[in-house]
């Protein structure tokens, strides 16, 4: 997996490619393909002068329309796109005839959004379309089938397909254009959108470039394969684009959506350090001060961003984070609303805007935002527990045991959904389905620590000691490993409860090892101390000999062998697990 | 995800991103065909030359045109041709004025549109519905901005042009200068495929047009109401689903067409969608209840209340009833909570509805309907009587107690205009006279039901409903009918059930077991064992006891009597349970005739006046007459004919008044077989009198077996005459007797039961 093409032995030669490929694009009018390129061309080193890649070739026919290219990319860039289109429309060389199409695209997309304002009514909304797109459709395929277009051609085919919502096409250009013109970033990033999973994308064959491991990080980030991603990422640092701010970005996010918080910290503080007036990822950044609670890093980030530009949807969304730690709600939502203004299609903010609402109590609100949130994005599992959490605080488990599970579906791995299915469970007296989700969640690794001790609990409440008694060992286990001793009432009653539980099996040592553990807890002394005294008087009775009674400080030995372990083993447990 | 594209949303003159219903404080707006419809409306007004008739059509027609989707030009102009050609004409010709013009002659038409306002002498008056139309449409058309002046009116020059391209399909590649497409032949197949797939939709939607906010509404309440009423009437699942998606598309805060997705879902039992959209639509309805302060908490948790009813409703629906029943629970704890008596009332009902659901016999009290008349809910106060009542008639309580109580709630339906509840009032009272054995009077309520005129206004053509209760009383007119042997009848009816209530629809399993039955019947009178036998199995799968009951049946007449007598005594067991008296005395009377088989009709007895004194105790009619039949027999055959004669003349009025046509043959059999036994020691004289009235009994007694095509029986009946008749010396009937006698035992496979010894 971290085996990289054997391109990137001659970075000179990926920095000339670079070079070509900004000047190319900038020709076109793609910025944001020259922004991507220029940001990795920029992390390496200069070029000496006579290493400079000469300009592209410069053909008749450039020449020929030299003029109306001029003049028409110079409306092109005030953004009078059919301005541009006008006076490049008897141009023949690829660069006029790609910047002539374009300029239609992009005249038709802006007017669609200028009708959306100004259409009939509010139903024909949805109805209003680019109308350029079939036409652009019909003559780029009359192209494309005579194997005229050169990469950029194929590139906005590919983009007026998707729009026309025929994806299979769409990738098919798409993959097309990659083999083409390999150096595009555009291409590469619509491909990242269109491709929905794994399969999808061991199905395909891409051109064997350097790009390709790009193109793969950032693929593996958007599926969520987190441990690829990085990976890839970490090979592309060491084979010198350590400086690149756009790499730092992605694994940043990328430990973002494990929830490696630190380390997301500190790839976004490194961030911060090179890039000082980056505003993208940055609300990405907030969540993660919100979450650890930094007040003062997220106000210096917030104020930050307002000096550089304060019409942004991620400045609006830092804002909103901040004004919600701040216990603000209302100011909150209300930024979260101008981040929604700014762009509707902004999922995040929408999301955001409904915790908010849920923490002003208001939750009709609430779950407006986060229907909102679905039907931007139907696989926003935060909208749908977020949803689940609203109707469990209307009291109404059994409704929202439905948005938990589908939130539940969109991330099979995660605790937190199953530990809220099993809450649930548990307030409909349906125990056995709760064990389940209590036992999964631990399985899939519980963030929280609480599914085992919940587990233990409706153990108890069902009478299966055996199984509870396990649970509250492996708990108990768990918690020393990481040495982290927060929770100290949960150490207590399963301290409690398996003193008591030894005692009746008769394992009188191990017994008393819990009582003595117990009496270190201040709500269980007491009972751990009577403990104590009933195991000291049925040995007196039994007139064995007390073993030591010194503490093995480490709980070591009392899991080692002295567990129920020998009489029924932990895996037991799956048994009443799906 | 920076790309190209998303950078021209920056927007700043866009509204928040949502799609805000009623921008303009209108919920109606100007669309060519509205443009069209207002100058059908101006040349009304102004020509004179309309005959009454004519203008009598178009007033009829004005409604349904203000309130449809928007339709294509020529559809429209086809609509009102139908009416008034010369007014379809004219309005043609100044649409074609307008689109060949210019802007101005549009602006002109707005100027000049009649003003309700102020022309006090105008037909239109400013309230009517005619009126509103045309001052909602001037208001709409006065509050669009310049450009979109422009658009409505390019708008309507395409509208003009596509119905004249639709018209001259011969000049369509002259015209096309837009759509490139149709010339481009080297374009290989797959595009054009494409291209086909893609073009009627688009086509579809831009003749169509949105629906305003008026229209939707209009759509959903018909499409709701046909569900409702009459499904068959209604778009087909799929296509309503497109509409409904577009429709949502366009403006998703359209709450009720969530609502109506969820009543479709239902009707093809697609869970996931189902489920999907009634909680979308309750997520969605509870936001007006949040926006006004004032009243807003009540308001949202009222709708969270009955989002968990509704929740719960589909889950016993579908027939999850443990989740509906956590559903159910859900929602009543929360309505106590905020004291909410009326839903409640609903949860109870659904709770009573929810136990009898899952087979465990509950009582819905007296107390609870008491406590819905209380709160003023009529239509639960009416179902909770209607269900005591069941419950009484189940259990054996008085006619007249019964009828009584279905008379008050009546009084109460048509107080109310609850024509639901009369049509289930109605069907009850001919499911009771059914189970009482009073098939005249279950016929008469029957009809009733079916010539009633519905209370609801007559909407679309849809006269009658498809509720449960029209499905219940057509079930028993087919059974009624297939017992007088009129089967063209019953199998008529059943056609057209299976018509009405389509077999994926909920009330078809009514019809399905109906179908069933009858034609087992059949095959059993007609000594087609194995076809019946083959049957049991698709009335098993309906109803348990039936399936069980029938299986007995087949395996008796196929004399293997020990598996009939253990699964009729389970049976019995069951029955004894679940306190199903007829089906109790039905086997009882089944395990009676096994016994005779044996002849052991001394150990039928007790049986069979255990089953008499059960059917009189439950006054079911029909039973106690069939126990008597029974009765008389075993007695017969125990040698006391005229005990039995005694009796039969209990039974043989009602039998000859309401039973089924077997019954009344098996009746009069029974009687001339008596006779004759009784006679057999008397003097010769008499005898033959006595002969005489027998083989009349006989010939009564053929006839009745003839027309339910029970061969086997009219043999028996021409052997018994044959006999007579030699008895009487009458040689020339003898022999013809005889002869009938032959043909049939001919046809006929072996006997299967020896005739002596049945019924």
């Amino acid at each position: 997996m971290a085996a990289l093409s054997s391109e990137f032995g001659d970075l000179v030669e990926i920095k000339k490619q670079l070079t070509v490929i900004i000047a190319l694009c900038r020709e076109r009018g793609l910025v944001h393909s020259v922004k991507w390129a220029s940001e990795l061309a920029f992390a390496l080193d200069p070029l000496p002068m006579k290493e400079l890649p000469p300009p592209p070739p410069f053909t008749e026919e450039d020449s020929q329309d030299l003029d109306a290219y001029s003049l028409a990319k110079s409306f092109f860039d005030l953004k009078e796109y059919d301005r541009a289109a006008y006076f490049l429309r008897g141009c023949r060389s690829q660069k006029a005839y790609f910047l002539y199409m374009y300029s239609r695209y992009l005249s038709g997309e802006k007017k669609k959004d200028d009708e959306t304002v100004d259409s009939l009514g509010p139903l024909e909304k949805g109805q209003v379309k680019n109308e350029s797109l079939r036409e652009l459709r019909v003559e780029l395929s009359k192209k494309h089938k005579a194997r005229e277009l050169d990469g950029f051609g194929l590139y906005l085919y590919g983009v007026v397909l998707r729009k026309l919502d025929l994806l299979k096409e769409a990738i098919d250009v798409f993959v097309e254009a990659t083999h083409c013109l390999p150096l595009h970033w555009g291409s590469w990033l619509e491909l990242c959108n269109l491709i929905e999973n794994k399969e999808m994308l061991k199905s395909m064959s891409f051109p064997d470039t350097w790009m390709k491991d790009f193109f793969l990080a950032h693929i593996y980030t958007e599926m969520q394969m987190i441990e690829e991603a990085l990976q890839k990422y970490q090979s592309l640092i060491n084979v010198g684009f350590s400086k690149s701010t756009y790499i730092i970005s992605q694994i940043a996010v990328a430990y973002h959506n494990i929830r490696d918080i630190d380390k997301a910290l500190s790839m976004f503080n490194e961030l911060r350090e090179q890039d000082p007036y980056r505003i993208e990822n940055m609300d990405t950044f907030s969540n993660l001060l919100y979450v650890r609670t930094m007040k003062p890093e997220l106000s210096y980030l917030a104020h930050n961003l307002c000096d550089i530009d304060k019409y942004r949807v991620e400045t609006c969304c830092v804002i909103g984070n901040y004004y919600s730690l701040r216990s603000q709600h209302e100011k909150a939502a209300l930024y979260f609303q101008r981040a929604l203004k700014l762009n509707p299609r902004c999922l995040g903010a929408w999301t955001l805007m409904g915790h908010e609402y849920m923490e002003m109590k208001n939750t009709s609100a609430a779950i407006q935002a986060y229907r909102h949130a679905i039907e931007v994005n139907k696989r926003d599992y935060r909208a749908w527990y977020g949803l689940g959490q609203t109707y469990e605080i209307l009291k109404m488990p059994f409704y929202c045991l439905y948005y938990y599970r589908r939130a539940h579906q969109l991330r099979p791995n995660d605790s937190r959904m199953l530990v809220a299915l099993g809450e649930c469970y548990e307030k409909l007296s349906q125990l056995v389905e709760a064990t389940k989700c209590y036992w999964r969640a631990y399985s899939v690794g519980d963030v929280e620590r609480m599914a085992l001790v919940k587990l233990a609990k409706l153990h108890e409440q069902l009478n299966e000691s055996d199984q509870a008694a396990q649970c509250y060992v492996i708990y108990i286990k768990e918690i020393f490993e990481c040495g982290e001793l927060l929770e100290q009432v949960e150490l207590s009653t399963a301290f409690r409860y398996l003193g008591q539980y030894y005692f009746k099996n008769k394992q009188y040592d191990d017994a008393s090892i819990c009582a003595q553990r117990c009496c270190n807890y201040n709500d269980a002394r007491e009972e751990g101390k009577s403990l104590l005294r009933q195991i000291s008087q049925v040995r007196g009775q039994a007139e064995t000999p007390s073993s030591d009674l010194s503490l093995p400080f480490i709980f070591g030995p009392l899991s080692a062998k002295n567990t129920p372990v020998r009489r029924m083993s932990p895996l037991n447990l799956s048994s009443v697990t799906p | 995800m920076a790309s190209v594209h998303e950078s021209l949303y920056f927007n700043p003159m866009m509204t928040n991103g949502v799609v805000h219903a009623n921008v303009f404080g209108v919920k109606d707006w100007v669309t060519p065909y509205k443009i069209t419809v207002l100058m059908l409306l101006d040349e009304m007004t102004v020509s004179t030359s309309i005959t009454l008739l004519d203008r009598r059509r178009l007033n009829k027609l004005i409604l349904p045109l203000l309130q449809s989707p928007d339709m294509t030009l020529s559809q429209l102009i086809k609509t009102v041709e139908d009416s008034c050609p010369q007014l379809a004409y004219t309005v043609h010709l100044r649409l074609q004025l307008m689109a060949d013009g210019e802007l101005k002659d549009m602006e002109h038409f707005f100027d000049m549109l009649p003003s309700p306002f102020n022309e006090t002498e105008s037909e239109a008056h400013k309230t009517s519905v005619v009126g509103l139309f045309m001052r909602h449409m001037v208001l709409a058309y006065n509050k669009l901005s310049f450009s979109q002046v422009y658009k409505l009116y390019t708008a309507l020059q395409q509208y003009y042009q596509s119905c004249e391209r639709k018209d001259s399909p011969a000049a369509e590649p002259a015209e096309d200068t837009g759509m490139e497409l149709t010339n481009t032949e080297e374009l290989g197949a797959k595009m054009e495929k494409e291209e086909l797939d893609f073009a009627p939709s688009d086509d579809e939607v831009s003749a169509r047009g949105p629906l305003s906010q008026k229209q939707a509404e209009y759509f959903l309440a018909q499409q709701a109401y046909l569900l409702k009423n009459d499904e068959n009437k209604a778009l087909d699942p799929a296509a309503l689903q497109k509409e409904l998606n577009n429709m949502l598309k366009f403006n998703p805060d359209f709450a009720e067409a969530h609502y109506l997705s969820y009543l479709n879902s239902m009707r093809v039992q697609d869970i996931f969608n189902s489920t999907d959209s009634l909680l979308h639509y309750f997520d969605r309805l509870i936001l007006p209840g949040g926006d006004s302060k004032s009243n807003g908490d009540e308001g949202c948790g009222r709708s969270l209340r009955y989002a968990a009813l509704n929740l719960a409703a589909l889950h016993c629906r579908f027939g999850h009833y443990q989740q509906a029943e956590l559903a159910l629970q859900e929602a009543i704890r929360i309505a106590q909570e905020s004291n909410d008596h009326v839903c409640l009332q609903h949860c109870l009902s659904w709770l009573y509805l929810l136990e009898q659901m899952k087979g465990s016999d509950s009582t819905l009290t007296e107390h609870a309907v008491k406590m819905a008349v209380h709160f003023c809910l009529p239509y639960l106060a009416s179902l909770g009587i209607q269900s005591l009542v069941q419950q009484g008639a189940v259990g054996g309580k008085t006619a007249n107690k019964l009828m009584d109580a279905l008379k008050d709630t009546d009084l109460l339906h048509w107080k109310h205009s609850l024509s639901e509840l009369i049509d289930i009032s109605i069907a009850q009272k001919t499911a009771i006279w059914r189970m009482y054995g009073k098939s005249m009077m279950a016929l008469q309520q029957a009809q009733v039901l079916l010539n009633m005129n519905s209370l609801e206004p007559v909407n679309l053509g849809v006269q009658q409903n498809n509720s449960e209760a029209f499905a219940v009383a057509l079930c028993h007119l087919s059974e009624l009918h297939a017992e007088q042997g009129l089967f063209a009848a019953a199998s008529e009816i059943l056609k057209h059930l299976r018509e009405r209530f389509p077999p994926h629809s909920q009330h078809a399993k009514l019809w399905m077991l109906c179908d069933q039955k009858i034609q087992f019947d059949r095959a059993m009178n007609d000594g087609k064992y194995h076809l019946a036998d083959s049957l049991v199995m698709g009335i098993a799968a309906l109803s348990k006891t039936e399936g069980l009951y029938r299986k007995a049946l087949v395996l008796k007449a196929q004399n293997q009597t020990t598996e009939a007598y253990k699964v009729l005594q389970r049976l019995l067991l069951y029955c004894e349970k679940i306190k199903g008296t007829e089906m109790t005395i039905r086997v009882m009377l089944s395990l009676a005739e096994l016994h005779w088989s044996s002849c052991c009709h001394a150990i039928a007895l007790p049986l069979l006046l255990r089953s008499l004194a059960l059917s009189r105790e439950y006054h079911l009619q029909h039973l106690a007459s069939e126990s008597i039949l029974h009765l008389a027999f075993s007695q017969l055959m125990l040698g006391i004919p005229e005990q039995a004669l005694n009796i039969l003349h209990m039974a043989i009025e009602p039998i000859l008044a309401h039973g089924a046509l077997l019954d009344k043959g098996r009746a009069m059999l029974l009687v001339a077989k008596c006779q004759i036994v009784t006679v057999s020691s008397e003097p010769s004289k008499q005898k033959a009198q006595a002969l005489e009235v027998a083989i009349q009994n006989l010939e009564e007694a053929g006839t009745y077996f003839a027309k339910v095509d029970c061969k086997e029986r009219v043999r028996d009946v021409y052997y018994l005459q044959a006999r007579l008749y030699h008895s009487l010396g009458k040689t020339a009937q003898r022999n013809k007797c005889a002869m009938l006698f032959r043909q049939h035992n001919q046809e006929l496979p072996s006997q299967g039961v020896p005739l002596i010894t049945r019924l």
